[in-house]
């Protein structure tokens, strides 16, 4: 049976997404992920989660889906030696000497390899295999067809069927940071890059702006350019991944609401059982009209959170804050 | 030419390979890793390939192939392609954005060098590590990375590493073309779009637009701060031109081939007229990167002119602010 993997930015998104029936969730470490660190769990958190989850059956991943600086790998591998002792079942990766090392430390530990190493083809898996990942996130501009083709590495293949397709690929863009980065360091002397989505601080989505075009920056071609960047829910491939024998199917939004994301995870949840009972009978028309409506709520939450990030991206660059 | 130093930039084909003066340049990357579309790309035309690979050796040129930045399963055959005909032709190097071409590379070419380029994200000495063992001679080391991150992974590792000194630092790449979408509004087709100097521009923000490709609209310029990267051993340097039209890549060119010489041999000074040569192919004005740690369009330096910024184009004044005691920001 396919796993569904879920979003878990707060305990109360723990407790939702486990009653909803996720197989597994993840959760990030308070400033190593990919994350604004409200979204981010404690230590202390993070334990918790872990308990509530395999008190379900539901496995636990340690998102860490950033791009730490050459010094911090000593603090981050400590660090996971404590997440490891505390139960956590993978960790989420991006960097390739992050992976090395981890796999160097914590050889029985599940490295996948995050989005954000942004794997495109078959040498792209073969190389992460080779360096100890067991399992990969697509990138979500792949087609069905290449998608296909990764039956033949053994290699496990994660696929968003919730997420945000960037204009650019993720994991090769740091349009954000060109515009604003603060750097800084919390309590701990981790060092944070805010602006940076790859270094661990926020992204800013200055893509979304309305951009003017102009030739030789003086002569206006157009106006209001729109970086195609769209969020998505996958409903009608859905069936064809279960087909295609796809381990994970994952679930973005640690950032939305607990209820929103609890709805999301019970339509999947209802939506894989149902296909799985009976493929051959199975019909997609009811299903369209209930994600209609969770996918308002979502569009409401983006569209107001992508406004605060544009005010926030023309602040003055100031104090040490993430 | 057997200098202290390297001083290498990109070209996309022929013609603009043909219209450009190698003379500043110790070495050339060859191909457009942006768009398998771009006019005439080395990448796809094999025979224009050879005979590049071949008119910039006859003017003894170090010679290298670039990848694509972003390969699909799809690109796979075409890059080994060019790669075979760059190895029959004894390139110097072959430099892969792509952790999967540097696989191919390592495994089924052997004798060629690789060299790792900016888009294959190389943030941690111990990954720069991981793709030495692969086989890397030389590494560029992710844009985001400060000097002081990058002197660090050169010391740690003992791997050469290529400095972006001047010209449009990428941004991002997409499999997809927004320009495509304006073919009749423009009355303008593919594969011309791209190779119009088009800006993206939004207030103060300003990012140059290849299609698949975003750049910084502001040129990276690092000529005030040659004496500290020459210093901490860096020797090769990259101008990024590959968004430029051949009177770009010589201008520049012939700045940083004479500032590097004063550098290398002790003599550091800024000469003539090298800033109104700078900031006459600068549209949107100077900055740092990410080289000092703070955002990447940022000037920070002691010229209080290279930051100028704003050509007739803007309606946004350009903002003064101070950073620390000592270094002047004009954003």
């Amino acid at each position: 049976m396919v796993e569904l993997l879920a979003p878990a930015g707060s305990i109360e998104m723990v407790e939702a997404t486990v009653a909803n029936g996720a197989n597994a969730l993840y959760v990030g470490p308070k400033g190593w992920s990919r994350r604004r660190d409200a979204y981010e769990l404690s230590d202390e958190a993070l334990r918790e989660a872990v308990r509530i989850a395999h008190a379900r059956g539901v496995k636990v991943r340690a998102a860490v889906n950033t791009h730490p600086t050459s010094q911090e790998l000593p603090r981050l591998l400590r660090r996971m030696e404590v997440w490891v002792r505390d139960g956590i079942d993978g960790v989420i990766l991006s960097d390739v000497g992050v992976m090395a090392a981890v796999h160097r430390t914590f050889p029985d530990l599940t490295i996948h390899a995050s989005i954000g190493a942004n794997i495109l083809n078959d040498e792209d898996i073969c190389f992460y295999r080779e360096i100890g990942v067991r399992q990969v996130v697509a990138d979500t501009k792949l087609s069905l067809k290449e998608l296909r083709s990764r039956r033949e590495i053994e290699v496990g293949v994660e696929v968003l069927i919730h997420a945000n397709k960037c204009y650019t690929y993720l994991g090769k863009c740091w349009m954000s940071p060109y515009h604003r980065l603060e750097r800084g360091q919390d309590e701990s002397g981790k060092d944070l890059f805010k602006g940076s989505p790859n270094r661990g601080g926020l992204d800013y989505r200055v893509c979304l702006e309305a951009w003017s075009l102009l030739r030789g920056n003086h002569d206006p071609w157009a106006d209001r350019v729109a970086l195609k960047n769209d969020a998505f829910f996958l409903l009608e491939d859905v069936p064809h991944l279960i087909d295609m024998g796809v381990h994970t199917l994952k679930i973005q939004g640690r950032e939305y609401a607990v209820d929103l994301i609890g709805r999301m995870i019970k339509f999947y949840r209802d939506l894989i059982d149902t296909y799985s009972a009976d493929p051959h009978d199975f019909d997609l028309g009811p299903w369209k009209a209930r994600l209609a409506r969770i996918q308002a709520q979502r569009d409401l939450e983006r569209a107001k959170g992508t406004l605060d990030l544009f005010q926030e991206a023309r602040e003055a660059v100031q104090g040490c804050q993430r | 030419m057997n200098r202290a130093f390297e001083l290498n930039t990109g070209i996309s084909n022929m013609k603009d390979l043909m219209a450009s003066d190698l003379g500043p340049y110790d070495a050339v990357y060859l191909g457009n890793p942006f768009c398998r579309d771009y006019e005439a790309n080395f990448l796809e035309r094999l025979e224009d390939l050879r005979a590049g690979i071949r008119h910039c050796r006859g003017a003894g040129r170090k010679v290298y192939l670039t990848t694509y930045a972003a390969p699909r399963n799809y690109f796979l055959p075409q890059i080994r392609r060019a790669i075979a005909v760059a190895a029959e032709e004894g390139v110097d190097a072959v430099e892969a954005h792509n952790l999967g071409v540097v696989r191919i590379l390592h495994a089924e070419f052997p004798g060629l060098a690789i060299h790792i380029g900016g888009f294959a994200n190389v943030y941690t000495d111990t990954g720069a590590a991981v793709l030495r063992d692969y086989g890397a001679a030389r590494v560029t080391p992710n844009y985001e990375l400060s000097l002081e991150e990058i002197e660090g992974m050169a010391e740690n590792t003992g791997l050469e590493l290529e400095i972006l000194l001047h010209g449009k630092m990428p941004l991002g790449i997409s499999d997809y073309c927004f320009l495509l979408e304006y073919e009749k509004v423009w009355g303008m087709k593919c594969p011309d779009l791209c190779q119009q100097d088009l800006y993206l521009r939004q207030g103060e923000w300003a990012m140059k637009s290849v299609g698949k490709g975003v750049l910084s609209g502001r040129d990276i310029c690092m000529l005030e701060h040659l004496p500290r990267l020459v210093a901490a051993g860096f020797r090769s340097f990259r101008v990024e031109a590959i968004s430029e039209d051949p009177v770009y890549r010589r201008d520049i060119g012939q700045v940083y081939q004479e500032a590097l010489e004063h550098t290398v041999s002790g003599a550091y000074q800024i000469l003539g007229d090298w800033w109104k040569r700078i900031q006459g192919h600068a549209k949107v004005g100077l900055c740092n990167g990410f080289h000092f740690g703070q955002s990447g369009q940022l000037y920070i330096g002691s010229q209080p002119s290279a930051g100028f910024g704003e050509t007739s184009a803007s309606s946004v004044e350009p903002l003064s602010r101070t950073v620390g005691s000592q270094l002047k920001v004009i954003s």
